[in-house]
Order: structure tokens, then C-alpha cells, then sequence
């Protein structure tokens, strides 16, 4: 039978699920985000997340110091698998509390949910790993295409996982993109979830060739057209979790405390309250070993080697 | 985790008993060796266990070691009967400063984490200006190595290195970048008979600030004051002796920066060091991979024999086209080719050498 409260539970311990589990998740999921709309609609309070990559011991964090599922509701701005360990446990637990509690989580794709970033950034080496073909692989980058493109709070916070493109001038022109499909290397999807804010006066093409650069003057624009009061994006590193720019008319969020298990960075969630008003949540990696000494993390501890 | 070792009570008894020995180990490994408590040697007198106290005592003069470990907070030094490998705490940000001195040669490195926003903001505005910076910076790092008889040091870090970045357009394009450039151009002309607020500005297509976004340098390092190293390319590492494995009293690997090229690839710069009895061994190492482009790795490694006072530098540069290098996979990663290309030791034996120097320095 499928007990969605028993795989919450499973997944939490970052323990195996079946195949046949994954699929039948993966299903329903599509089921339920199929009928959202490319920009979601949600009111507040609302907790707004960041990147995750596959962090779930500080997805659980996460969770616990904002709240949690069961009392609040969240946006999350994509990219939750690739570089970190669990990936996959920290996708389905996502997917999982959508199915359980669909008005309270929204889920934002990220340029990570493709398969041709996922098969060079971990994910797909996870799952090789985990299950020994690629199976789960294939079901969860199905959902990936139904992720929605961006979320609207109380219709003056503007979500989304990259930035701002030239060719979405209005919130309502994103509604008209088919989003179904692999994320193409061009146009205005690609740009929502790849472009990044910078010190330029107008529209700039990154020095490698492909992928925009945007401006203040770009996000004014923006806000004023649109009527928002402010963009959430994810997608960057930020040492403190979050960085407010152009006027706070931006904000990038990041939730994968100490990155790659390297960085040494802590988190942030942005709650936006029923007035408007923005806070911020800081935390911590969890500790690569729980209180009674057993290893919950792989540790980087320098493998000493004759290198030459 | 696997629930049945958990549900054995004896097995249990003996993880909580090794696990308690081994954190009593490195904790008093820590002290300086006249420090050590007492009843150590009672309590680590297992089989299993190394025991520090025997290394302790006077050994024959043959082998008594001649390094002196300078930082108290390092894990156990050979002269306890170990190695210095700087994980010092299981906790983040790892903040210790391992040193080890032999005759007059001191090394010390250091590990911190990433820039902070003012730390970053101050690199970028001005310490490295007109270079956005790469996302990963540990500009706190370093790796130095320091004569202190003769006054001369040779030190890795990320700032020095990021100087040598060029700050001009490296004409290296990501594998896409034609196409969506002409996608962009396709949908501007469309829209031009309207003059629809769609229009991109032909600007917009303009690249608005150049520098290598590969950040690809050729550092070697830091010399105090002026430069001692003299081109000395006939100069050869002593391989033959860096192979034999002589015990390693030191050891660290450390990244300096890091970017993932907005996931196209990966540049990283690396340094690693192991120190033995009679020399050291250092190796910095470049590595760049644009995903579907190109290939690069470029290595510095520093041999220092401390009792000649003889150092030596060389420097080699590899590039190759990014599916030249694949191609070559196939004998050795056969289900996972991209594994190969994460793995900067296989691409350095595959991708050809373009240029080599030689340095060295004699005290």
C-alpha cells in the first residue's frame, strides 16, 4: 500500500526507497503540478528557500527552524538536487510534502532539474549508485518538466530560481511559455533560470557567451511594470545566505549551509509576512556527526596520498 | 545506517569503548608531549591501538626525528607517533594553523572558510578590480613554506593567484554560445517591423565587461621580497625519491578558488603538500574544464631538500580539446566517461603537455 506518512518518515532517515515507491511518487506528482500554471499564485506568510542541492540533513534543518510543514507554507526556488549527497531523498521528501499538504508548497524549477545538467552534477552518478541503473533518474527528471517557472506572493513578491529576461517584460507573458518540456538553451525560459543580477547598466551578455546579465536599472524597470515590490532569486552563493540588492529591490536567497560540504557558508529562508515585511532565518550545517558520535556525513578529512 | 549492528548489544559495547579511546587519543595527542597525562599509557596499551607513548622516549639517534611541531592544537606529530593531518576538529569551519619545522625550514598552512560578503566586496573593488570574481574563494588559505635561516619564503595563496588572471576577453565562448546568440539575433529581427517591446538592444548582445571567465593562471606561487628562483630548465624532480614512501609527517590539500562556470564545467585551483624526513613535496594544481570545449591543467609542484637547502620549481601547462580527450576514456572509465573527466589525474596523463619551465634555488 502507498503510505505517503511512512515514506515521509523513511526519507527523513535518509533511507532506501523502492523503485516501484519512486515511480509511483514521481506519477502522482506530475498529476498535481500539471495543473499549476507556469507563475504560481501564493499569499502569505510564506517562507521562501533557496538552493538545497541535495543537502537533506539541512533540508531538515530547514524545515525545523521556520517552522515546518505541518504549520507553514513554502516557496522553494529550485535546485534541489546535484553536489550534495541525497539528492534524490531530498527531492521526493519535497515532493512528498506536495502531495501531503499541496497548498502549502510551492516548487520553482531550478537549472539543476534537467537532465543534462543532473547527468554531469551528481545526481545521475546517485542514482547509479543508489539503484544500479537509471531508472529512478529518468522519473524524477519527468517531473522536473512540470516544475512551475515562478510564484507571485500577494501579487508584490516575484519568485523565480535565475533572474530577470528580455523577453518576459510582464509577469503574464511567462504564462504563455510551454514549460514542459527540457530546459532549451535559449529564450525566456532559459533565461528565468539561468541569468544573473551584475553591476551593468543594461541587458549584457556573460563574458562565456551565453546567458544575460541584468542591472538595477533592469529590476526598477521590472518592479514598476509589474507592480511588485521585490524579486526573490536563488541561484548564487552567498556567504550569509542572503544579499539584498538595486535598492532591496532584489534578493538572492541560498539555503545549502556550508556548500559542498567545503564553504563554510551558513543559510537563509526569507519569510514574507501578511504586512509585507521581510525577515530572515540563518542557519547552520548540521554536525558531520550526531551526538552520540555516528557519522551522518561523509567528512573531507584529507586523504593523505603519494601524490607526485 | 544499517539497523542491525544497532540492535547488537555487544558489538555496540565495543564501537562506544573504541570510539571513547579513539577521542581520548586525539584529544591528548593535542597536548604537548610533556603535557600527556600519565595514565595514557595505561589506557592505550591494546594491540590495536598505536601507542604514543612508546615513540615518546629516546629511540637510537638514528631516528630520532628532526622535525619540531609547532602548533599544540595539531593532531598527533610523527613524535607521537603519527601523522599532522590538519582535521584537527570534526566541527566547521576547520580554523587550526598546522606548522612543522625541520632544521631551518618551517611550513604552515591554513585553511578557513570562503570570503564573506565584505571580505569578497573589498577583493572586488579593490584588491582585484575589474575581475568579477570566481563564487568560491578561500582567501584565507594558504600554503607556505619558509627558510628561515636565509630569510625566504614561497607561499600559495587564492589572492596572488587571481592577480594572474587576465583581465581581457579569453575569446573562449561556452559549447552553446553561437547558437543561442543566433537564436537571440533571430528573435530580434521578428520583432523589429513592430518595434515591439520585446526589442533586444543590439547592446544586449554585447559582452559588457571582459576578463577571463575561465580564470586560468599561471601562478607559481609567491616569492618574498625579489625573485631567488633561477630558469633552470634542465633541472629535473628527483621522481626516483618523491616515489618511495617515506613516511609522511605532514600533509594538506587545500582548494584556493573555485568556480562551476554557471555549470559549464569547473575551474579550480588546488594545492597539496606532503612533507617527509628529507624533503617536501608541493603541488598546485590549475584545472579547468569547459563542458563540450576544452581541457587545461596546469601544475606547479616545488621539491625542497632541506638538508642540500636545494629547491626546485616546475611549472607545466596541458590543454587539449574537450573531445579529443574523451575519446580516450574508453579503456579505463568504461561505463562513466564524464568520471573521467572529474578525475584531474587521468586528464593530466591524456591531455598533451604544451609547455614546461624549470626553476631552481640553492642556499
Amino acid at each position: 500500500m502507498f503510505d505517503l506518512d511512512r515514506i515521509i518518515s523513511l526519507l527523513r532517515q535518509g533511507r532506501h526507497i523502492a523503485e516501484e515507491t519512486v515511480y509511483t511518487l514521481c506519477l502522482l506528482s506530475q498529476e498535481l503540478l500539471m495543473n499549476e500554471s507556469n507563475v504560481t499564485h501564493v499569499n502569505t506568510p510564506v517562507t521562501i528557500c533557496g538552493d538545497i542541492h541535495g543537502q537533506l540533513h539541512d533540508l531538515l534543518t530547514l524545515f525545523e527552524k521556520s517552522g515546518g510543514i505541518e504549520k507553514s507554507r513554502y516557496i522553494f526556488l529550485g535546485d534541489f538536487v546535484d553536489r550534495g549527497f541525497y539528492s534524490l531523498e531530498s527531492f521526493l521528501l519535497l515532493l512528498c510534502y506536495k502531495l501531503r499538504y499541496p497548498d502549502r508548497i510551492t516548487l520553482i524549477r531550478g537549472n539543476h532539474e534537467t537532465r543534462q545538467i543532473t547527468k554531469v552534477y551528481g545526481f545521475y552518478d546517485e542514482i547509479m549508485r543508489k539503484y544500479g541503473n537509471s531508472n529512478v533518474w529518468r522519473y524524477c527528471c519527468e517531473v522536473f518538466d512540470y516544475l512551475s517557472l515562478g510564484a507571485i506572493v500577494n501579487q508584490s513578491v516575484f519568485c523565480v530560481h535565475g533572474g530577470l529576461s528580455p523577453d518576459v517584460m510582464t509577469i503574464d507573458e511567462i504564462r504563455s511559455v510551454d514549460r514542459k518540456q527540457e530546459v532549451p538553451h535559449e529564450g525566456a525560459m532559459c533565461d528565468l533560470l539561468w541569468s544573473d543580477p551584475d553591476d551593468v547598466d543594461t541587458w549584457s551578455l556573460s563574458p562565456r557567451g551565453a546567458g544575460f546579465l541584468f542591472g538595477g536599472q533592469q529590476v526598477q524597470e521590472f518592479l514598476s511594470r509589474n507592480g511588485v515590490d521585490l524579486i526573490a532569486r536563488a541561484h548564487q552563493l552567498v556567504m550569509e545566505g542572503y544579499k539584498e540588492m538595486f535598492d532591496n529591490g532584489l534578493v538572492t536567497v541560498w539555503s545549502a549551509p556550508n556548500y559542498c560540504y567545503r564553504c563554510g557558508n551558513v543559510a537563509a529562508v526569507l519569510r514574507i509576512d501578511d504586512d509585507l515585511s521581510r525577515s530572515y532565518t540563518i542557519f547552520e550545517a548540521v554536525q558531520p556527526q550526531n551526538d552520540v558520535g555516528n557519522t551522518i556525513l561523509p567528512t573531507r578529512k584529507p586523504q593523505m596520498d603519494y601524490f607526485l | 545506517m544499517s539497523g542491525k549492528r544497532y540492535h547488537t548489544k555487544g558489538i555496540n559495547v565495543i564501537e562506544v569503548n573504541s570510539a571513547r579511546d579513539a577521542h581520548a587519543r586525539t584529544v591528548h595527542a593535542r597536548l604537548p608531549v610533556n603535557q600527556q597525562p600519565q595514565q595514557q599509557q595505561q589506557d592505550f596499551t591494546r594491540e590495536q591501538l598505536p601507542i604514543p607513548s612508546r615513540s615518546v622516549y629516546p629511540r637510537p639517534s638514528a631516528t630520532t626525528p628532526r622535525h619540531i611541531c609547532n602548533n599544540p592544537n595539531n593532531p598527533p606529530c610523527a613524535r607521537c607517533g603519527t601523522t599532522i593531518i590538519p582535521s584537527p576538529r570534526a566541527t566547521l569551519p576547520l580554523e587550526d594553523c598546522p606548522s612543522v619545522t625541520i632544521d631551518n625550514w618551517t611550513i604552515s598552512t591554513r585553511k578557513r572558510p570562503i570570503l564573506n560578503s565584505q571580505e569578497f566586496e573589498n577583493w572586488e573593488s579593490n584588491k582585484l578590480k575589474g575581475l568579477t570574481l570566481p563564487e568560491m574563494i578561500f582567501g584565507n588559505n594558504y600554503v607556505r613554506v619558509e627558510n628561515t635561516r636565509d630569510n625566504w619564503t614561497l607561499e600559495f595563496n587564492a589572492l596572488d593567484a587571481l592577480k594572474h588572471v587576465k583581465l581581457e576577453d579569453s575569446g573562449i565562448r561556452v559549447a552553446y554560445s553561437q547558437k543561442w546568440i543566433d537564436s537571440k539575433q533571430e528573435k530580434h529581427r521578428k520583432n523589429l517591423p513592430e518595434g515591439a517591446s520585446f526589442d533586444i538592444e543590439e547592446s544586449s548582445l554585447k559582452i559588457a565587461h571582459h576578463y577571463d571567465w575561465t580564470y586560468t593562471t599561471k601562478y607559481k606561487g609567491t616569492e618574498s621580497g625579489t625573485s631567488r628562483l633561477q630558469r633552470d630548465d634542465e633541472a629535473k624532480l628527483p621522481i626516483d625519491k618523491l616515489s618511495r614512501p617515506d613516511n609522511i609527517l605532514f600533509y594538506d590539500d587545500m582548494i584556493l578558488f573555485e568556480d562551476e562556470l554557471a555549470d559549464n564545467g569547473i575551474s579550480m585551483l588546488n594545492v597539496k603538500i606532503r612533507v617527509m624526513d628529507e624533503r617536501l613535496l608541493i603541488l598546485s594544481r590549475f584545472f579547468l574544464r569547459v563542458d563540450d570545449v576544452l581541457i587545461r591543467v596546469i601544475d606547479t609542484r616545488v621539491c625542497i631538500e632541506f638538508q642540500e637547502n636545494k629547491v626546485l620549481r616546475e611549472f607545466k601547462e596541458h590543454e587539449g580539446a574537450y573531445k579529443d580527450i574523451i575519446l580516450r576514456h574508453r579503456s579505463s572509465h568504461s561505463h562513466d566517461p564524464k568520471a573521467a573527466l572529474r578525475d584531474s589525474n587521468w586528464v593530466v596523463q591524456n591531455t598533451p603537455l604544451v609547455s614546461r619551465q624549470c626553476e631552481s634555488l640553492a642556499f
